[in-house]
């Protein structure tokens, strides 16, 4: 009860209305001042041909691992894109020795050591492959995990956790019925979830062990893969290396946004605009229409989009990653993440 | 001069009102706002986000401490006001009186608790407040803890998804035969159920809740038909009631709720009310958007502006990530009423749209709800739709441009769209089948396999060989079902076995019915394969019946009913021969002696039926079920006890068969007869089956019919043994129960599927086991006197001369 009084306590000292109000005292999602982030590059490979070629990226000041990157290509199969493309599956690598990654040597003196590859299928169609870097340090907490449907629960197939040692321990032997926890509100919704505040007083599932992570924000997405369940990707947040500061959850299906196209966000949550979500419920959220925008961009190419260093990214965030999510072929929901 | 605003209640109503008011005259008012809650005002519709984590409540805080300060309010929060004292103009509370010019009683509602046993121990909560949420979220804490909502509405099932997102076991207990049956029909209801179902939410409808006990707190809850659910919360979540205590006893005029003109103004001049505690016009408010008009109305009242209020149409939506639906209006059926349905099976869409004289009253959507804002405007301006009725369940989007033709849209379709979703097959691979010679619908399934398996796609199969083949192919005119469907009998029983489809709304949303909710021709037939095909599942559904199966008594031309005793084997004997004289005398009945050789009372009224029935099985007697679509009589000849030509106890076997084989439905009558001798006393050569007796055993013959066809039977089988002939003949009916058509009688039904089918199947012995276990587990449920059970007193009260029209629906 007590954890609960303490989270559900009116913060004092807040705002006029919930969509205007800076929100860095009473948003758990980051704290508002530069901090190291859980994710040091993120990159977009894109299909051409037969091989995966650079589709953009933001490697934040490890330009040296850039430049090797943007020269960089791969067959399918090749390299962690390539096999993320090829086994049709999120790919975790953790530990770049000997293993099949193609830049160990830049990753390396970049201090990258893991990596997450998220396969964009739409249908069998293969739309790009979204590849996130870390670096190991004994400070950086956070999660990037994938889940896998196994006789009729979600367990999980492989994950990245930094320094949440304990909290990778649980999670390996954890598994999720349908429904239960972001993992299986994801599966059973077939909907991205963006869940607030995980190891405080809330009881997420595995709320002990994420609480004394210092894990809040949970963001889980449906990935679909062409001849298989889909998987669950989430990545939970830390207050001190954040995944993110701001993330939306964008709805693209024509069955609510009408056949016209463009996008609604549904849900959102910034540390430096608070709640993003429209609290009238009254079908009022803000829209994005193709071409216009980073969001905008996604839904008319219908691939990821990375950006770093640009004027205009939402509520003035140096980078930003917006991954679209399929439903068969149709482009259904865009998750997007700042820091 | 500054005025004394008190308000009472600082819920989104009052806070709205308050909003207004600081926009329309930010200083004219000192106000003093009360709350029983210890906080202010906060977005309590969003509460169930906040439950399952996907909010925090700091994200749905509307006015907080700051917002107060600024425009002045003095806050009295945690304080519940115990009375206004209206002769000196004063609000009294617990830590002391504020006087005041104005007030406003905002005082809301509270929950409503079913008053049943067991109903105050801890672990029952309502879901109004944070407090509320508070402890279903302690309650989620523990692995493996287990959930009872009760309530199917709204915030039911809002916190069902929440507290299973939490972890929890949960189950919904829904009084209603769907869930949120005043926002949704039964298909739309359907779909929820199954998206609810999806995420392991068990949903229980017609569930009574009986008593929750447990020592000291919640343990379990029991329903009335006996079943126990484990519970380590129970969330009451029936309906609200308005919290108007505190205005009643100042003596304010009251209805429901406090009652209020359209400029919000309670009987006292001074005192003015808004939000759920209010009544206008004999109505009461529950979702927020009336209460934020009333909130803008008032603001304008106690400024001195004119304004009225007037409720206006109100829309549904479900807060349930992934849970899309829509509602409106009003939907329900009536005379003049017009409906356009649209169903995609594969997407779980379902779009209804009411009209009403060239209106739209009504709409309920489900999965697709993109244009729901729009259909909500012409429901609420009124708008005349004639000119766009034919295209108007397509949206906006399809307005002003041409008819849709549905041969444009295949022929529009690029190579690799998908048709056959089973099967993968798109239509560049049924195109290439045509172009390499395929030319029927068999032949494609033969080729590439679409439409071979749950045959949803056939008519888009036959979309796509027309449009290639031109004049060459000619959709072929299916025997439909009705005009609901374009699928034929046996296609339906197919896929409600192949689909396991459960019940009438999931066979009218998965094989995309056209109309809401069937009609008096396919509903019999939907219900008794349901029937059929899942005994222990599915719920026999006596508006889906003909008259005579739902009175259990056959109507005659004169309006009166006849009753028929049954008699097992024909055979009776004095005490029965009395009471069925008694009840004729009783009843003014006529006696007449039928050819199934039972004894049938002509001439019974209505209100009369419970009565006789009583009677009659207090003398022992059981329905004859000489009205229902089931087994009828077995008509027998007297058999080797008795007669010189006798071969076996035909009477005995009769006997036999009858008391196992009564009760049960099937897709025509069955009559049976059981000779003793080639002689063929009992004329069983001309039933739907007849077995000879002969000295070496038992020739059964089926497919016999003597009505307006006349048909000998066709011989099954020839047994040695009795209990050989009783298992032939019920795995020859359960067949035909699991094959048939409705209404094909059994001679019919052999027509059509080949007696040598017939013989085949039955052949196989395990086949055959099989067959009869099944026709038990399905006698498990329906072996059952239905006069027993309508001559209870409650049920009998449905025979009393009352018109009711929606109970004539199968007619």
């Amino acid at each position: 009860m007590s954890a609960m009084a303490a989270q559900l306590k009116v913060i004092p000292g807040g705002r006029s209305s919930p969509m205007q109000q800076k929100g860095d005292d009473i948003m758990d999602v980051a704290v508002n001042t530069p901090v190291k982030t859980f994710i040091q590059v993120a990159e977009i490979w894109v299909p051409e041909g037969e091989t995966l070629v650079h589709g953009g990226g933001s490697y934040g000041e490890l330009a040296a691992f850039e430049e090797a990157s943007r020269r960089e290509s791969f067959a399918k199969g090749e390299g962690l894109p390539g096999k993320a493309w090829a086994e049709a599956r999120p790919v975790v690598l953790k530990g770049f020795d000997g293993s099949y990654f193609k830049r160990i040597e830049v990753a390396t003196e970049a201090g990258l050591t893991s990596a997450v590859a998220v396969p964009v299928f739409a249908g069998k169609t293969l739309k790009a492959v979204l590849v996130v870097l870390c670096g190991d340090d004994e400070n950086r907490t956070g999660a990037i995990e994938v889940w896998k449907e196994a006789e009729g629960l979600l367990m999980l197939d492989d994950g990245y956790y930094g320094a949440a040692k304990h909290f990778e321990w649980v999670s390996q032997h954890t598994h999720f019925p349908a429904g239960q926890g972001l993992p299986g509100g994801v599966w059973a919704s077939e909907t991205p979830i963006l869940m607030r505040d995980l190891g405080s007083g809330y009881r997420f599932i595995r709320a002990d062990s994420a609480g004394k992570a210092g894990l809040t924000t949970g963001l889980g997405v449906p990935i679909p893969v062409p001849g298989a369940a889909p998987y669950v990707l989430t990545l939970l947040s830390a207050r001190g290396t954040p995944i993110a500061r701001r993330f939306e959850l964008w709805d693209a299906r024509a069955a609510k946004v009408g056949k016209s196209g463009g996008a609604a966000l549904v849900d959102g949550i910034c540390a430096r605009e608070g709640a993003l979500w429209d609290p009238e419920n009254a079908g009022k959220e803000r829209r994005a229409e193709a071409w216009q925008g980073s969001i905008g961009k996604v839904l008319g190419s219908g691939l990821p989009v990375v950006e770093s260093g640009k004027p205009g990214l939402a509520a003035g965030y140096g980078s930003m990653v917006a991954l679209p999510l399929y439903h068969g072929t149709e482009l259904s929901h865009i998750v997007a993440w700042y820091v | 001069m500054t005025e004394k605003l008190v308000v009472i209640g600082a819920g989104m109503a009052s806070g709205r009102m308050l909003e207004n008011l600081f926009e329309l005259a930010p200083d004219a008012f000192d106000v003093t706002l009360f709350n029983a809650e210890p906080r202010g005002n906060y977005n309590r519709i969003m509460l169930s986000p906040v439950l399952s984590g996907e909010k925090s409540y700091e994200e749905i805080v509307t006015h907080d401490a700051a917002w107060y300060e600024r425009h002045g309010v003095t806050c009295r929060f945690g304080e519940r006001v115990t009375a206004i004292d209206r002769e000196r103009k004063v609000v009294i509370a617990p830590n002391g009186e504020v006087p005041y010019d104005k007030l406003v009683l905002g005082t809301g509602s509270s929950a409503f608790i079913i008053p049943c046993p067991g109903h105050d121990l801890p672990g029952v909560v309502a879901f109004r407040d944070l407090e509320d949420t508070t402890a279903m979220l302690e309650a989620s804490g523990a692995p493996g803890s287990k959930a009872v909502v009760i309530g199917g509405g709204l915030l039911g099932l809002e916190a069902a998804a929440a507290l299973r997102l939490r972890g929890m076991e949960v189950t919904v207990l829904h009084l209603a035969g769907h869930l949120m049956e005043r926002q949704l029909d039964e298909s739309a209801g359907y779909l929820l159920q199954k998206d609810l179902e999806k995420r392991g939410i068990t949903v229980l409808t017609r569930a009574s809740t009986k008593a929750i006990q447990g020592e000291g707190k919640v343990e379990k809850v029991v329903l009335e038909d006996g079943t126990v659910l484990e519970a380590d919360i129970v969330v009451m979540a029936v309906g609200i009631r308005p919290a108007v205590s505190v205005a009643a006893d100042a003596g304010l005029e009251m209805g429901r709720a406090v009652k209020v003109d359209a400029q919000m103004r309670t009987s006292d001049p001074a005192i003015f009310a808004v939000g759920e505690c209010v009544e206008f016009e004999g109505n009461l408010f529950g979702l927020v958007a009336p209460l934020y008009d009333q909130a803008k109305v008032l603001a304008k009242t106690l400024t001195g502006e004119a304004d009225s209020f007037t409720p206006k149409e109100l829309s549904t939506k479900l807060k349930v990530t992934g849970c899309d639906l829509f509602s409106a209006g009003d939907f329900a059926e009536g005379e003049g009423r017009e409906d356009i349905v649209f169903r995609d099976p594969a997407r779980g869409i379902y779009k209804r749209l009411v009209i009403e004289g060239d209106k739209l009253v009504g709409a309920v959507m489900y999965g697709d709800t993109a244009d729901s804002n729009w259909f909500f405007g012409l429901i609420k301006d009124g708008t005349d739709v004639e000119e766009m009725r034919e295209t108007l369940i397509f949206g906006p989007a399809f307005q002003g441009g041409a008819a849709v033709d549905p041969m444009a849209a295949v022929a529009a379709l690029p190579a690799d769209a998908e048709i056959c979703g089973c099967n993968g097959v798109c239509k560049g691979q049924i195109v290439a089948a045509i172009e390499g010679g395929a030319s029927s619908l068999a032949d494609i399934k033969a080729s590439t396999k679409a439409s071979a398996s749950c045959g949803t796609c056939t008519g888009l199969v036959e979309q796509v060989m027309a449009v290639t083949l031109g004049d060459g192919f000619e959709i072929p005119a299916a025997q439909n079902v009705c005009g609901c469907t374009d699928l034929s009998h046996e296609d339906v029983r197919r896929l409600i076995k192949a689909k396991e489809l459960k019940s009438q709304p999931a066979v009218w949303q998965e094989l995309g019915w056209t109309t809401p909710n069937g009609c008096h021709v396919c509903r019999p037939a939907i219900n008794f394969y349901l029937l059929a095909d899942w005994p222990l599942d599915y719920q026999d559904d006596p508006q889906s019946r003909f008259v005579n199966e739902r009175n259990h008594a056959n109507i005659q031309k004169d309006g009166t009913y006849s009753v028929m005793p049954r008699m097992w084997g024909g055979m009776t004997d004095a005490n029965e021969l009395r009471a069925i004289a008694d009840a004729a005398d009783k009843y003014g009945a006529a006696v007449k002696v039928t050819g199934g050789q039972r004894i049938d009372l002509l001439g019974v009224k209505k209100e009369d039926l419970p009565g006789i029935w009583y009677d009659l099985n207090e003398a022992g007697m059981v329905s004859g079920h000489a009205y229902s679509k089931g087994l009828r009589t077995v008509k027998t000849c007297v058999g080797s006890d008795w007669c010189r030509f006798g071969t076996q106890d035909s009477t005995g076997l009769g006997i036999k068969l009858e008391k196992k084989l009564w009760g049960s439905w099937t897709p025509h009558k069955v009559k049976l007869a059981v000779s003793g001798c080639p002689r063929n006393c009992a004329e069983a050569t001309c039933k739907d089956v007849g077995i000879i007796c002969v000295d070496s055993g038992y020739q059964v013959g089926v497919g016999g019919a003597a009505g307006m066809d006349v048909k000998e039977t066709e011989r099954l089988v020839d047994v040695k043994t009795e209990e050989e002939a009783i298992e032939w003949t019920t795995a020859f009916i359960q067949l035909y129960r699991e094959n048939a058509k409705y209404l094909d009688r059994p001679y019919k039904w052999v027509a059509k599927v080949g007696l040598d089918w017939v013989k085949e199947t039955l052949a196989d012995p395990a086949e055959r086991t099989a067959l009869n276990e099944r026709f038990e587990i399905s006698q498990s449920v329906y072996r059952k006197d239905p006069w027993a059970d309508h001559a209870r007193p409650e049920k009998a009260k449905s025979f009393q001369l009352v018109a009711d029209l929606t109970q004539e629906a199968a007619e």
